[in-house]
């Protein structure tokens, strides 16, 4: 970099750090310059890069998608939820273990197609179906999946509104399950439970920062981006995801 | 039991005559050993007594082992090994990808042992510490594919499966009426992984396997033929116990490394094996063509039907990858052919073993009536529908459950002994085979699933059949035409130019010639690398008794081997050294198994032999190619075999004249107790 560039470059940091301009206005400032984001070594400091977002950029109808032509079925996006999953519901066992059925995120194989299970957020209709509640939402006898509004909700979540559930509420596998059940029957199946207690687990999207996203290594196969749709309309039960992928993707009817 | 890192302590062992499960618990001292996978199947191989040559392979004595390692699990690029005793005769030790070796380890296991033999067809449903023997009736006779689909949902944890809770009451009530629950309750995950054997190894062809994911298969020394005579139609796993590590935060920040690493792998992120097979024939000289009659095809064109790029455009539709692995080297392909019956065949590239060994070995790239020394005189329309009959083989050999390098081998045996009249259609049934055609190859493969007329000789393998047609026409020049190192065929890498595989490396793998035993550069040096050689075959075993793949090797090196096993293991002092012996005993329980099992008396006659090779690679010069006029050792058989492999048998510390582990060479190794007994047999 020329004295010109660098000193530059340090002017637009400071202010950036300052938060007098935007993280979007500083990479294009820097691109301008000719100079690459990642040799200014601003972005691998996550701390002010992602404060900075979660203060700036609502995430609201962000959802999680992924591009079965470029997911390899690697796992790397389920070992990240679960390693971060298991630190918050098992601590003690998260220490020294990692265990797949903390994810919320599952990548299901069908021999020559991957696809990744995980809650759409699906929403019914008010004016049909008489809430517009999220289904397992609704159908949760002791209010235990609830939703927590924007800019509400734990330390560390960026504010977008996502769906929790209420360890203390829920009944559990063993004498519940209604909202897998209406899941499974009517949208996807996006809901898994704990193995230690058997309570539900549903994607929080990280509230807004998404751990599986940031640990896959295939570019654009996982992508946390804005959709305009009610989140139903992409939940599928894994088998039948899986035909209809196979049916596209390699243009054939497997039958089976 | 004292708490287990990385490993979970515990291999289940089945009996299917009896339907009994037990478990065993070896000592910590044998994990540190052995580790896992290769060098801890041949261990208890040893202990079960199976290098008894009156025990046979498809006897309900053999036991088939299914082995994950300590890094298998949530670290990059898991596998699993089975060992087993091969159909063959020998050891059959052989690795697949897929998800479904952390899936074991995740449900308690780093092994499975399955002995005795089921009355009728079953299948193994293993749920955490679960163990089910379950009946598989109506799934004998299936393909590889559907079996394992079918089998797969029959295995789901409690975790995923219940009765009905939901009832109208619990919706509002218009969403009720408009869509009232059905009360099926919950079962629609699907988690489990599965190995299953196609009709092949139902019908015990020697060379047939366990396949998984549809197109991963354990594919050499006839695994699925064990298992076919056990009655076994396939091993279900599904796990949810997840793994431990003595240092998780050293573990993640380890292997985080490795998969950066992996990340930037522009060789394996492109075309995967598929990208080095131009390379193979142009520069290298190393393609099998029409059972090895060449090794390069004049016209450099000629390869571009089955290299990475070509298939790339024409066929690849994604890529798919192992547990934690940012490789993917395999890439799911839709084929496109103006032939009906393979147009739309979905398979996987083919990657380079089958490029090789059902694609140039049989003849598959060349126009009608061009030679391999012929320009090449078609475009890129008879290229695609030559890559076409490539792919259309994988997937036959696949779904039916079969090796491609040895049925590779077997076809392009065939077709050379038609090629030169040494057989006529009459003594294959009726089946007039040549190059390049497919659908005859598609009859022949179709008599050896079955077990029908020719197909229960050809079942048998390459060596088999040309010892067959050898006897029945009373012409030994036959047996020249078998491509087989040690009864087993060779895969994909030719010796004669010495630049892809040196000829040695073949005579002195445990795993009968085997084209990844490692070491390959050091035993192309001139002079050659004996120490190199060595290491790379000792590293290469431990890789495989970590169960790791060995593709991945290079991207987690010796220091990131060592690093993983102590964060996993919690062992401080393992080092290098020790990672090293345990691929050293793999070798040589795996020598002494191979000699004692078949009552080899003096193994430089009757197994590390010349006869026991293929005699083309040293009297034969290639016609072709770069190294046009170059044969293996420059012809020199006895400098291969009196000069070279006794030089190495001592640098290993085996005898010179027989090639067996000395005394104190085993004592060193710590594996006296299981192995001189034997041994001092052999040195007899």
């Amino acid at each position: 970099m020329t004295d010109f560039k660098q000193e530059r470059v340090s002017e637009l940091k400071q202010e950036y750090a300052k938060g007098a301009i935007s993280r979007r206005d500083f990479i294009r400032m820097l691109t301008a310059l000719g100079v690459s984001v990642s040799a200014v070594g601003m972005f691998s400091d996550s701390a002010l890069a992602g404060e900075q977002d979660k203060a700036s950029e609502p995430r609201e109808n962000y959802t999680i998608v992924f591009d079965p032509t470029k997911c390899t079925g690697c796992l790397s996006c389920a070992v990240a939820c679960a390693d971060k999953f298991m630190q918050e519901i098992a601590p003690e066992q998260a220490k020294d273990s990692i265990n797949l059925e903390f994810s919320r995120i599952r990548p299901m194989r069908f021999q020559f197609v991957d696809f990744v299970n995980i809650c759409q957020y699906c929403e019914l209709i008010k004016w049909a179906e008489g809430t517009s509640q999220h289904p397992c939402q609704a159908v949760c006898p002791t209010g235990a999946i609830r939703t927590v509004e924007q800019g509400e909700g734990k330390e560390g979540y960026t504010g977008m509104g996502y769906m929790t559930v209420d360890r203390e509420k829920c009944l559990g596998i063993q004498n519940c399950g209604r909202c897998l059940e209406v899941c499974e029957e009517q949208f996807g199946s996006g809901i898994s439970f704990d193995p230690i207690e058997g309570k539900a687990q549903v994607c929080t999207r990280c509230g807004g920062d998404p751990e599986c996203v940031k640990a896959c290594p295939e570019e654009g196969a996982l992508k946390f981006m804005p959709t305009l749709v009610n989140g139903r309309y992409y939940a599928n039960q894994p088998e039948e995801a899986a035909e209809l992928l196979y049916k596209k993707m390699y243009n054939k009817n497997r039958g089976l | 039991m004292k708490e287990r890192y990385g490993f979970t302590g515990k291999i289940a062992r089945i009996d299917l005559g009896s339907k009994s499960v037990s478990t065993i618990q070896p000592p910590e001292e044998v994990y540190r050993k052995f580790l896992g996978g290769w060098a801890m199947g041949m261990y208890f191989l040893f202990k079960e007594g199976l290098a008894d040559p009156k025990k046979e392979a498809l006897g309900p004595e053999n036991m088939l082992q299914l082995m994950v390692g300590p890094v298998t699990g949530i670290a990059p690029n898991a596998r699993t090994a089975i060992v087993t005793k091969s159909p063959y005769n020998f050891n059959c030790v052989t690795l697949c990808g897929g998800q479904g070796g952390s899936n074991l380890k995740f449900a308690g296991w780093d092994g499975i042992q399955i002995v005795g033999k089921a009355d009728r067809p079953v299948y193994l449903a293993i749920i955490d510490d679960e163990i089910e023997i379950r009946d598989a009736e109506q799934y004998w006779g299936m393909g590889a594919e559907d079996a394992e689909m079918a089998l797969r949902k029959q295995v789901l944890a409690p975790l995923e499966i219940s009765g009905s809770t939901l009832s109208k009451s619990d919706m509002t009530r218009r969403w009720a009426k408009l869509r009232p629950p059905r009360e099926q309750g919950i079962g629609a995950k699907r988690l489990s992984s599965a190995w299953v054997i196609g009709p092949a190894g139902e019908n015990r062809v020697w060379f047939a396997n366990m396949v998984t994911e549809g197109a991963r298969a354990h594919g050499r020394y006839g695994s699925g033929a064990v298992a076919g005579s056990k009655n076994l139609k396939g091993i279900v796993v599904r796990g949810t116990k997840g793994q431990k590590f003595a240092d998780k935060k050293k573990f993640m920040q380890v292997t985080s490394k490795i998969k950066k690493k992996e990340s930037k792998s522009h060789f394996w992120r492109s075309y995967g094996t598929a990208g080095i097979s131009a390379k193979e024939s142009n520069v290298l000289g190393g393609y099998p063509i029409r059972n090895w009659q060449w090794e390069s095809w004049a016209d450099p064109k000629t390869v571009k039907t089955l290299s990475g790029p070509f298939m790339d455009r024409l066929s690849f539709v994604r890529k798919q990858s192992c547990p934690g692995c940012a490789l993917h080297c395999l890439y799911p392909t839709e084929v496109t052919s103006k032939k009906e019956f393979m147009d739309k065949t979905i398979t996987d590239m083919p990657d380079w073993e089958a490029m090789g060994m059902v694609g140039g070995n049989v003849g598959y790239l060349e126009t009608k009536d061009m030679d391999p020394g012929d320009p090449y005189p078609g475009d890129y329309k008879d290229m695609a529908e030559n890559a076409a009959k490539s792919q259309y083989t994988t997937r036959m050999f696949d779904n039916k459950g079969m090796d491609f390098i040895e049925g590779g081998a077997l076809l392009g045996l065939l077709m050379e002994l038609r090629q030169r009249d040494l057989i006529g259609a009459g003594d294959l049934d009726g089946i007039d085979i040549s190059w390049g055609d497919v659908q005859s190859v598609e009859a022949i493969m179709e008599k050896i699933t079955q077990g029908k007329g020719i197909g229960k000789i050809l079942g048998k393998g390459t060596y088999e059949t040309a010892r067959h047609f050898s006897s029945k026409k009373g012409n030994q020049e036959i047996m020249y035409y078998s491509m087989t190192g040690k009864r087993y065929a060779q895969p994909a890498h030719g010796t004669r130019s010495n630049r892809d595989r040196n000829a040695l490396e073949y005579v002195t793998v445990v795993r009968p010639c085997e084209h990844t035993g490692g070491g390959s550069g050091s035993f192309m040096k001139d002079p050659i690398d004996f120490e190199g050689a060595i290491n790379g075959q000792n590293s290469t075993a431990a890789i495989n008794s970590m169960v790791y793949c060995m593709f991945a090797g290079g991207f987690w090196g010796d220091e990131g081997n060592v690093e993983v096993l102590k964060a996993v293991t919690g062992w401080e002092d393992f080092s290098k050294q020790e990672l090293l012996q345990v691929g050293e005993r793999a070798y040589a329980l795996s020598r002494l198994f191979n000699l004692h099992t078949q009552n080899i008396k003096d193994p430089k006659k009757e197994w590390d032999s010349p006869k026991m090779f293929p005699a083309r690679w040293f009297e034969e010069p290639l016609p072709t190619g770069p190294f046009k006029g170059r044969a293996a050792f420059d012809g020199d058989i006895s400098k291969l075999f009196d000069q070279a492999l006794p030089t190495y048998w001592k640098k290993r510390g085996w005898s010179e004249d027989k090639g067996i582990p000395s005394r104190k060479k085993l004592k060193e190794l710590g594996i006296s107790d299981i192995a001189e007994e034997i041994a001092a047999k052999l040195r007899s």
